[in-house]
């Protein structure tokens, strides 16, 4: 599903080698699949992201949707598969004050469709997040849960091929972020949502099929099943 | 907190937030210079009046001052300096000329005077030579005057038009600046008393006696001045013009008032807005300070001190712009109150101008940086960024949509009841409109959501979200442009309806007559300097006239008002202008005037001296007379009041059979435009009368209306161009502000185009809620306004709901801000959606 071929990003710097954000990183991750990506401050894993997510063009490589290079497209395109084809979901909650979770959730929906078919195709999900009690609720009223619940309800309310999840459990505490982080393998795989979550929390790695780990703008292999309890994580940052 | 140390900390925060302190400062300045342009253009008239009036007047206390242009008799003097404790008595007759020069004409006052006035002292004549020069007649001119009309040199001759009368006289001198200060741009011509008589056919006579009593014999000598005057001449203060000016231009002040007071609020409310951009981190700054165990006291020395920096900054450029507009733009034309007072042009720039207007940019800086006050004072010292219940609630929305419908209430009983208390009623108007305000906005958003339920689109969407995200600052926009749409509504609305009532006015009052011949002056219109009628029959005799009446007219002080006679000729039709009549039977009303020794009073007047219709009562004319009320009728557009009576009456009361002008009436089937040439060429070049039909002499009165109203329809037009820009940089600033969110919207998808669209929509909602809102009150407004005109200055209004007006203001300011907001908000459509992953 999502392919990432030698990709690399270098930044210029002034009278000096060229700093190498992402250095050669090639991924695949299939339909439904969970991937953690490890890594200190500085290692290329936002960088990477943005690559991901067509907001950055890479110096070299391709980015690879099913059969389709996003690496290079224009604007249009870019926004249309951010639109339809990416969810994105981040450690601050995105969500506008003032409007309530229904209505916060839908806001990817409302381009393709009418308000009230956009409610009831994303009621099921906020359902399923365990929101039903909260739907009409303002955003600044949401517990911290809550709110990075509404933010994967939105993410996934176009059934994006791919979902990239930036410090998902950054924001919560452990209960909260276990919770946060079934939701999103349990939906992903029923969705058959190819998911790459960058953290440092190490628990991510206990839900995740494959851990990765980038250092330098390098990617190294990490087999899930060495790792046995959270705070093990050799390169959790 | 030491001052050096909270000074650096200022700095250090101004640098973090330079472009919207900009904005604040810009805002006050606006207000600033709005308030005090329109200050200076008022205390400018009235001080233009008092500097000449002192100026003739000095020390004198009282006058004895005559009811009619041809005065009493020299000999009076004798008797008033006999008078026990009088010290000086200095004679004055004084008349209204057209001084004609080479370069052009000018209205004056002609003042003539003799050597005793120096003894009191005025200002205007203390080095002016009033003996006789060398026995020939000769005036003297403030310099700019004689400039005007192009008559410089010693000897060189300048026309007068008065009375009917055109004569000649040479100039004697120039007066300076150095000589009479601000009196310099004072329209007045100054020769002795002797050769004014001369000039003016009235020999040996007097306009007034000006009287310093000794120390503590004012009111001996009143006393005895009212003995003298025996009911037929007027003992009055010395500083009796003043006063009488105060009251005539009391209507127009007061507007002017009250509506830079409202542009002063527009301007406030742009400061306001820029101040909002930079609430977070003031709410932050307070937050930190008080967990940082500084006391309330102290966070607010440190905010006071953001006040006083934006308010010294922001009044400063506002006096300075305020001062460019006063010259430019805000002048003090007097207009038509020159007919009846002598004001220069000179503007007057008193302390307390400034002391008004600084005043209240310095409060607006103030109020707009403490507005966390409630925050700062809280025993909670992080209650500056806690959340709390606050102006989104539904609770806080309930109570103050009650609240503004309690001053909805408030002035629609004043509008009802008490019309004379407009101005209170216009705050009130403006308080319910700005509790109302966010009702208007909750309403407009909840069916823009209705309403993109039915569409598929992001755009309607997610700009309800925002605004609704964005609440306080929406309404604090949407309040400028209600405000600004507001007073503009008002204002316009308001002027209209008096111009069309004033036009109206001026046509009933020249509809009995074809051609008026009166005498030449810039502002002889309906009263005029009265002259001896000798060219009656001549004129009865020209081919085309059928008849020819006399018209009189003239000032009469009645009370606390200079009062404006107007008495057609008996046969006159129609004698009265019916229309203008607002009570009593108009047929009734005319039979009556024109039997004689009946009038009609405008209401106002009837109303302070107590008559009702019918009643007898006697008018302080120079030959006292006793008339009976026929009716009662508007001011005719002469704000202190005005009187009509026919004019045979006129000369009975006035003692005199002079005329103000000619009533030519043509043959059927001859145009105006041949009977003015005829009578044009029958009563030559030198007669000093003036020919014009009847058309043009509405047209005249109707042009001098709108010079009158100018200002405030430039108040209008500036509150609107200041709420342009204020609104335009408001959402400028606030989109640009927003370019993080706008990033993460960019991020979910949203491509460039539809981020623009959903920015403009945001815009145009704010600006239609806040104008339309505006409007809604402007018209409310003018109602108020009308009321109050018609009401308290009885001018001739004429009721309407000018929504085409509020339509132009709301399409204007609408359209305006979109033009120039469009860019900015492409460019910050544009942001990289990147810029969601920097926080």
């Amino acid at each position: 599903m999502l392919e990432l071929r030698e990709l690399v990003k270098h930044y210029p710097a002034v009278g000096g080698e060229p700093v190498r954000a992402v250095d050669g990183v090639s991924l695949h991750v299939a339909p439904g699949e969970m991937v953690a990506l490890y890594g200190p401050s500085g290692s290329g894993k936002t960088t990477l992201l943005l690559m991901i997510a067509t907001l950055l063009e890479p110096t070299a490589g391709a980015v690879l949707i099913g059969d389709r290079d996003v690496s290079s497209l224009s604007e249009r395109e870019a926004s249309r598969f951010r639109l339809t084809e990416l969810g994105f979901i981040r450690q601050n909650f995105d969500l506008l004050p003032g409007v309530s979770a229904i209505d916060n959730a839908i806001l990817k929906l409302l381009k393709s469709m009418r308000w009230a078919d956009a409610q009831r195709e994303i009621t099921p999900l906020l359902e399923r997040l365990g929101l039903e009690q909260r739907l009409r609720h303002r955003a600044e009223t949401l517990s911290m849960g809550e709110r990075q619940r509404v933010m994967i309800a939105r993410a996934l309310s176009t059934k994006p091929r791919l979902l990239l999840a930036d410090e998902p459990t950054g924001s919560l505490d452990t209960q909260r972020g276990r919770e946060v982080l079934e939701l999103l393998q349990s939906l992903c795989r029923e969705q058959h949502v190819a998911v790459v979550l960058v953290s440092h929390d190490p628990m991510a790695a206990l839900y995740a099929d494959r851990v990765f780990a980038l250092r330098d703008g390098r990617l190294s292999d990490h087999e899930t099943d060495q790792l046995h309890a959270p705070g093990q994580l050799p390169l959790s940052g | 907190m030491k001052l050096s140390n909270a000074l650096r900390l200022y700095r250090v925060r101004l640098r973090a937030r330079l472009v919207q302190e900009c904005f604040a400062v810009l805002g006050i300045a606006a207000g600033v210079a709005l308030l005090f342009a329109s200050q200076v253009s008022n205390a400018s008239l009235q001080s233009s009046v008092a500097q000449l009036s002192r100026g003739i007047v000095g020390n004198a206390t009282l006058q004895l001052l005559a009811r009619d242009p041809h005065g009493f008799p020299a000999s009076t003097l004798r008797q008033v300096r006999a008078l026990p404790g009088v010290r000086v008595a200095a004679p004055l007759l004084e008349s209204g000329a057209n001084a004609i020069g080479p370069r052009g004409s000018e209205s004056v006052q002609l003042v003539g005077a003799d050597a005793s006035l120096k003894r009191l002292g005025g200002v205007l004549v203390r080095r002016t030579e009033l003996a006789p020069f060398g026995d020939i007649g000769a005036v003297v001119l403030p310099a700019p005057l004689a400039h005007t009309i192009g008559v410089t040199k010693f000897g060189q001759d300048v026309t007068l038009q008065l009375g009917g009368y055109t004569v000649t006289a040479p100039l004697y001198s120039q007066l300076y600046k150095r000589q009479i200060g601000p009196l310099i741009a004072s329209p007045v011509a100054i020769a002795p008393l002797s050769f004014v008589q001369e000039l003016t056919h009235l020999h040996a006579r007097v306009s007034r006696i000006l009287v310093q009593p000794a120390a503590g014999a004012q009111a001996q000598v009143r006393t005895a001045l009212d003995t003298l005057a025996a009911g037929r001449l007027n003992v009055e203060p010395a500083d009796y013009d003043e006063q009488l000016f105060a009251k005539a231009s009391a209507a127009n002040n007061q507007s002017t008032a009250l509506f830079s007071v409202i542009s002063a609020l527009v301007g406030f409310l742009f400061a306001f807005n820029a101040m909002l951009l930079t609430v977070p981190q003031r709410r932050r700054l307070i937050a930190d300070l008080r967990r940082d165990g500084y006391t309330p006291r102290t966070v607010i020395a440190v905010l006071m001190l953001d006040a006083v920096a934006l308010g010294v900054v922001g009044c400063a450029l506002g006096l300075a712009l305020g001062e460019e507009l006063s010259i430019h733009l805000f002048h003090s034309d007097p207009a038509f109150l020159s007919l009846a007072f002598a004001i220069g042009s000179e503007r007057a720039v008193s302390w307390q101008t400034i002391a008004i207007a600084t005043g209240g940019g310095m409060l607006a800086a103030s109020v707009a940086v403490l507005s966390p006050l409630r925050d700062i004072l809280s025993r909670d010292p992080l209650a500056a960024i806690n959340p709390r219940e606050g102006f989104g609630s539904a609770r806080a929305g309930s109570r103050r949509a009650l609240a503004g419908l309690v001053c909805l209430i408030g002035a629609t009983a004043i509008l009802l009841a008490t019309p004379q208390a407009a101005i209170p009623g216009m705050v009130l108007l403006v308080a319910a409109l700005l509790l109302e305000l966010p009702l208007a906005l909750s309403a407009t958003l909840a069916l823009v959501r209705r309403l993109a339920r039915m569409i598929t689109s992001a755009t309607p969407h997610v700009a309800a979200m925002e605004l609704s995200a964005a609440r306080a600052r929406a309404i604090a926009i949407a309040a400028t442009g209600a405000i600004a749409v507001f007073g503009s509504v008002a204002i316009h609305g308001a002027h209209d309806d008096l111009l069309t009532g004033l036009d109206r006015a001026a046509a009933d009052t020249n509809a009995f007559t074809d051609v008026w011949v009166s005498p030449a002056g810039s502002y002889n219109l309906l009263k005029t300097a009265p002259f001896a009628p000798r060219q009656q029959a001549e004129l009865e005799r020209l081919p085309g006239v059928r008849a020819v009446g006399l018209y009189r007219s003239g000032l009469l002080d009645y009370g606390a008002r200079r009062v404006l006679v107007i008495a057609p000729p008996r046969r006159a039709i129609p004698l009265l202008p019916t229309a203008q009549l607002v009570r009593g039977d108009a047929r009734q009303a005319t039979a009556r005037v024109r039997a004689g020794g009946w009038l009609v009073l405008s209401q106002a007047l009837a109303d302070e001296h107590h008559l009702h219709i019918g009643q007898a009562f006697t008018l302080p004319t120079p030959a006292p007379s006793t008339f009976r009320l026929a009716a009662l009728s508007n001011n005719l557009g002469w704000a202190p009041g005005a009187i009509m009576m026919n004019a045979d009456d006129y000369a009975r009361a006035w003692g005199s059979t002079d005329a103000s002008a000619y009533n030519v009436l043509l043959t059927p089937g001859v145009a105006p435009i041949q009977g003015v040439r005829a009578i044009e060429h029958a009563l030559g070049p030198d007669s000093g009368l003036a020919v014009q039909s009847a058309d043009r002499h509405a047209g005249e009165q109707r042009a001098l209306s709108r010079v009158a109203l100018a200002r405030l329809s430039q108040i209008a037009t500036l509150i609107l161009l200041v709420a342009v820009l204020a609104m335009a940089a408001a959402m400028g600033a606030m989109v640009w502000q927003r370019r993080p969110r706008l990033a993460k919207l960019k991020l979910e998808g949203l491509p460039r185009a539809e981020l623009w669209r959903t920015i403009l929509l945001e815009s145009v909602l704010l600006l239609c809620v806040g104008c339309l809102t505006g409007a809604s009150f402007g018209l409310y407004g003018q109602q108020l306004a009308d009321r109050a005109l018609v009401s308290v200055v009885n001018f001739p209004v004429v009721y309407s709901v000018t929504a085409l007006n509020a339509l132009e203001s709301l399409v204007l300011v609408v359209g305006a801000a979109l033009a120039l907001l469009a860019l900015p908000s492409y460019f910050a459509a544009s942001v990289p959606a990147a810029l969601a992953l920097e926080d």
